[in-house]
C-alpha cells in the first residue's frame, strides 16, 4: 500500500469503475486526503490585486496602502496548515514534499496565460545550504527562465524573520541577468513565488522586470 | 573546553570540519549503489536525491537534515562526574513493602550490569521504585538517561525528579523545546532524542516500552542500542510487555523483576466480557446494548462516575448522542484532537464531570481516583493487549477505592481480550503469593 509522502501513513485508494474499465494505469496518489486538507484552497472572492481571500470582491486595505496595479493570485490561504507544510519543505528542506501542492500548481499554470514564466531566485548561499530552489521545486517540467539573480550573495537575516515594518524597508535585492531584455522584450511575464506576506519582495521583482521591457508582469503564489 | 562537551557521547552534524580534529564518519553512507543514514539507520533510495546531487535523509528529518555533505563529529564519552560520598536522593516518601522487595532486587542487578526489565502492574509507582538504583547509579558518577517514547511523559518527569535528586543537574531533551543541549549527568528525553548519541548512557531507562512508536519502530530500537555504552545496561518500564520482550524473559536472556501489586497492595481488577452480536449496525440505528445501558443507568443511580473507551473518533458522536437518549447524561466525549482535551480531562478528576466517552488517547498515564471502566467493541484492532490491560489499569488506582470494576463488550472474544484476560490472571497469580487481596 502507497504512503502518504507527508503524514507517512498508509493511503487507501478507491478505484472507481471508469478506472478499472480504461484498462490504462491508475493514477498514483502520493498525498492522503487527511494531508490535502490541511492545505485551505482560495475559492469564490479575492482581493483583485494580491488575491488574499475574502468575502467583498474590493481591493484589500493592505493594497489600498500599496496604491499600485499589482496584480497577484495565490492557490492557498497562508494559515497554519500551509505554514507547517512550508516549516518541512522549505525550513527543515524536505525536498520530496514537493508533490503536495504540485498537482493544484500545474492546474493553475494551465489556466493562466503568459508567455515567460519567471521563478523567483533564491540567493546562492541558501541554495546551497538547502539543495533545492523551493519555487523550481514545484514545475512539473513547465519551461522557465531564471532571468532574476539575487545582488549581495548574503543576506543579514531571511524576510520570514522579520516584522512587517522591517521587511516594507527592505532595498532592492534582485538585477536582471544579462540576457533578461532579449527574453522578455514585449512578453507577458508571470512571476511565482512562494508565498506573498506584504508584497514588498514580489515588486521588487516586478519592478525589475519592467526595466527588461516586459508588455505585462503579474504574479502567481502558493500562498496568501 | 565548554564547546567540547557537546560532543562528549554524541554525534553532532556539521558541513564544515571543527578548528580541531575529531573522530568523525560520514552522515550518509554509499556504498556498492546503496546508502543507510548512519544516524537512524534509514535507507535511502533515488527519491531522496536533492537537485544538486546528494542525497538526504527524510527519516530523521525533524532532528535536523543531514545530507551527503554533512559529517558527524564526536569525542568518546569522558565520564567526569566525580564518585558521591552520599546518596543524592532528597525524596521524602516512604516505599510500600513490595515495593521496597522491587526496589532493592533492581538496585543490585545494575551492579552487575545485566540488561533488565521491570515488569510493574499499572499502579505500582514504577517511578519511585527505580528511586533507589538511580540514587545508586548517580553515586557512582555513572552517566544516566531516561528515556520515554512520549514526551508528556517526559515533561511530568522532569520536574519529579529534579525535586527528587535536587542536587543532580539535569537535561531534559525533547523535540518542542526551543533552548540548545547542555552536558549533564542525569539526561531525561524523548527516545527519538537518542538518536543523537553514542556509547554515552552507563545506564538507559526506557520507560513505557510498549508504547507507540516505539513498538514498532526498527529505528527508535536502534537508537537505544547505540546509546548506552557497551559497557552499560539497560532497564526498560512497562505494564504490558510484547510479546518479543516476554520472549526474552522466557529465554532469561533479561533479568526480570514483577511487581504484580499496586502500591495499595490490592490485586488488579479482572476484566468482565460480555457478547453482544452486531453492536455497530443497531448504533446505526441509535441503538446501544441493553446490557450497556442498564449498567450505565445503574452507575448513573449509585454515582458511580466511569469511563466509556470506544474504538474510533467517529463514533464518538453517535454514542454520545444514544447515550443522551437513554438518559445516561452528564458527560462529554473526549479524544486525541480536542481542544479542549485538558480542561475536560482536569473536569472529570475534579468530579465536575459524571463520565468521559473516549478513545485510546486515555489508556495510559491518567489516574482518576474512583472510576468504572467500560469498553465498548472491545475486540476492535485499535485494542491491542497492551491497550486493554492499559485501559483495565484505570479502574480502582486509589487507596480509597482500590477494587474498580470493568467491562468489555465485544462482538466477539478476540484473541487480543483473551491475551489480556491471561496477562491480568498471571500478574493476580504472582499477586496473590505477594499477599495481595
Amino acid at each position: 500500500m502507497p504512503l502518504c509522502v507527508w503524514c507517512n501513513r498508509a493511503i487507501s485508494q478507491t478505484v472507481t469503475l471508469t478506472q478499472l474499465l480504461s484498462w490504462g494505469q491508475f493514477p498514483v496518489q502520493e498525498v492522503c486526503e487527511a494531508c490535502q486538507e490541511r492545505l485551505t484552497r482560495i475559492t469564490g472572492s479575492c482581493c483583485p490585486q494580491c488575491g488574499r481571500q475574502q468575502r467583498a470582491a474590493t481591493i484589500c486595505h493592505d493594497c489600498e496602502r500599496w496604491h499600485d496595479g499589482v496584480v497577484n493570485r495565490a492557490l492557498f490561504q497562508y494559515d497554519a496548515g500551509f505554514k507547517a507544510y512550508m516549516q518541512q519543505y522549505k525550513f527543515q528542506g524536505d525536498y520530496a514534499l514537493r508533490v503536495v501542492v504540485q498537482a493544484a500548481l500545474a492546474q493553475a499554470l494551465q489556466r493562466t496565460t503568459y508567455d515567460v514564466l519567471v521563478p523567483v531566485p533564491v540567493d546562492a548561499a541558501t541554495r546551497q545550504d538547502r539543495g533545492f530552489n523551493q519555487v523550481t521545486g514545484w514545475l512539473t517540467g513547465q519551461p522557465f527562465f531564471q532571468v532574476l539573480e539575487v545582488v549581495a550573495d548574503h543576506k543579514e537575516r531571511p524576510q520570514s524573520a522579520k516584522t512587517r515594518a522591517e521587511r516594507l524597508v527592505t532595498p532592492q535585492p534582485f538585477s536582471l541577468a544579462p540576457n533578461a531584455c532579449k527574453l522578455l522584450h514585449q512578453r507577458r511575464v508571470l512571476l511565482l513565488d512562494d508565498v506573498y506576506t506584504t508584497g514588498r519582495t514580489i515588486r521588487h521583482a516586478i519592478d525589475q522586470i519592467n526595466l527588461s521591457g516586459a508588455k505585462a508582469v503579474t504574479s502567481l503564489t502558493l500562498a496568501r | 573546553m565548554d564547546n567540547d562537551e557537546q560532543f562528549f557521547g554524541r554525534w553532532v552534524p556539521s558541513s564544515r570540519p571543527p578548528l580541531e580534529p575529531l573522530a568523525n564518519r560520514e552522515a550518509i553512507e554509499q556504498s556498492r549503489g546503496s546508502a543507510q543514514c548512519t544516524r537512524c539507520g534509514h535507507r535511502l533510495t533515488v527519491a531522496d536525491q536533492l537537485p544538486n546531487g546528494a542525497l538526504y535523509c527524510r527519516q530523521c528529518l525533524q532532528l535536523g537534515r543531514l545530507t551527503t555533505h554533512h559529517k558527524l563529529y564526536t569525542i568518546p564519552e569522558p565520564n567526569q562526574f566525580p564518585m558521591m560520598t552520599e546518596s543524592p536522593l532528597t525524596w521524602s516518601g516512604q516505599l510500600k513493602p513490595q515495593q521496597v522487595v522491587a526496589a532493592t532486587a533492581i538496585r543490585e542487578l545494575v551492579a552487575t550490569k545485566r540488561n533488565q526489565l521491570l515488569w510493574a502492574v499499572t499502579g505500582a509507582g514504577k517511578t519511585e521504585i527505580l528511586y533507589p538504583a538511580l540514587a545508586w547509579a548517580l553515586q557512582q558518577g555513572w552517566r544516566v538517561a531516561w528515556a520515554s517514547p512520549r514526551v508528556d511523559v517526559c515533561l511530568e518527569l522532569a520536574p519529579r525528579l529534579a525535586r527528587a535528586f535536587a542536587g543532580v543537574p539535569q537535561a531534559v531533551l525533547h523535540g518542542k523545546q526551543e533552548h540548545s543541549y547542555t552536558y549533564r549527568q542525569l539526561t531525561i528525553c524523548t527516545t527519538h532524542q537518542l538518536l543523537r548519541f553514542q556509547a554515552a548512557f552507563d545506564w538507559l531507562i526506557v520507560d513505557e516500552v510498549d508504547a507507540f512508536p516505539l513498538t514498532t519502530s526498527p529505528m527508535l530500537q536502534r537508537a537505544v542500542k547505540q546509546a548506552q555504552k557497551p559497557s552499560g545496561s539497560h532497564i526498560f518500564l512497562t505494564a504490558t510487555p510484547g510479546p518479543h520482550l516476554q520472549k526474552l524473559v522466557a529465554q532469561r536472556k533479561i533479568a526480570v523483576t514483577y511487581v504484580p501489586l499496586r502500591y495499595h497492595g490490592y490485586l488488579l481488577p479482572q476484566m468482565k466480557v460480555h457478547l453482544c452480536w452486531q453492536w455497530r449496525q443497531r448504533l446505526l440505528k441509535g441503538q446501544l446494548p441493553g446490557q450497556l445501558v442498564r449498567q450505565l443507568r445503574e452507575y448513573q443511580r449509585t454515582g458511580q462516575r466511569f469511563l466509556l473507551f470506544v474504538p474510533h473518533i467517529a463514533d464518538l458522536p453517535p454514542i454520545a448522542a444514544a447515550l443522551d437518549q437513554a438518559g445516561v447524561v452528564g458527560g462529554v466525549t473526549v479524544h486525541a484532537a480536542d481542544a479542549e482535551r485538558a480542561e475536560k480531562v482536569q473536569a472529570m478528576r475534579d468530579g465536575r464531570c459524571q463520565f468521559l466517552v473516549t478513545t485510546t488517547i486515555l489508556e495510559r498515564g491518567v489516574t482518576f481516583p474512583n472510576v468504572a471502566v467500560v469498553i465498548l467493541g472491545g475486540d476492535d484492532a485499535v485494542f491491542s493487549t497492551a491497550a486493554l490491560v492499559q485501559i483495565a489499569g484505570r479502574a480502582g488506582r486509589h487507596a480509597a477505592h482500590p477494587r474498580g470494576e470493568v467491562t468489555c463488550y465485544c462482538q466477539s472474544q478476540s484473541r487480543t481480550i483473551q491475551q489480556a484476560r491471561a496477562m491480568i490472571n498471571h500478574l493476580n497469580r504472582q499477586g496473590r503469593q505477594q499477599g495481595g487481596q
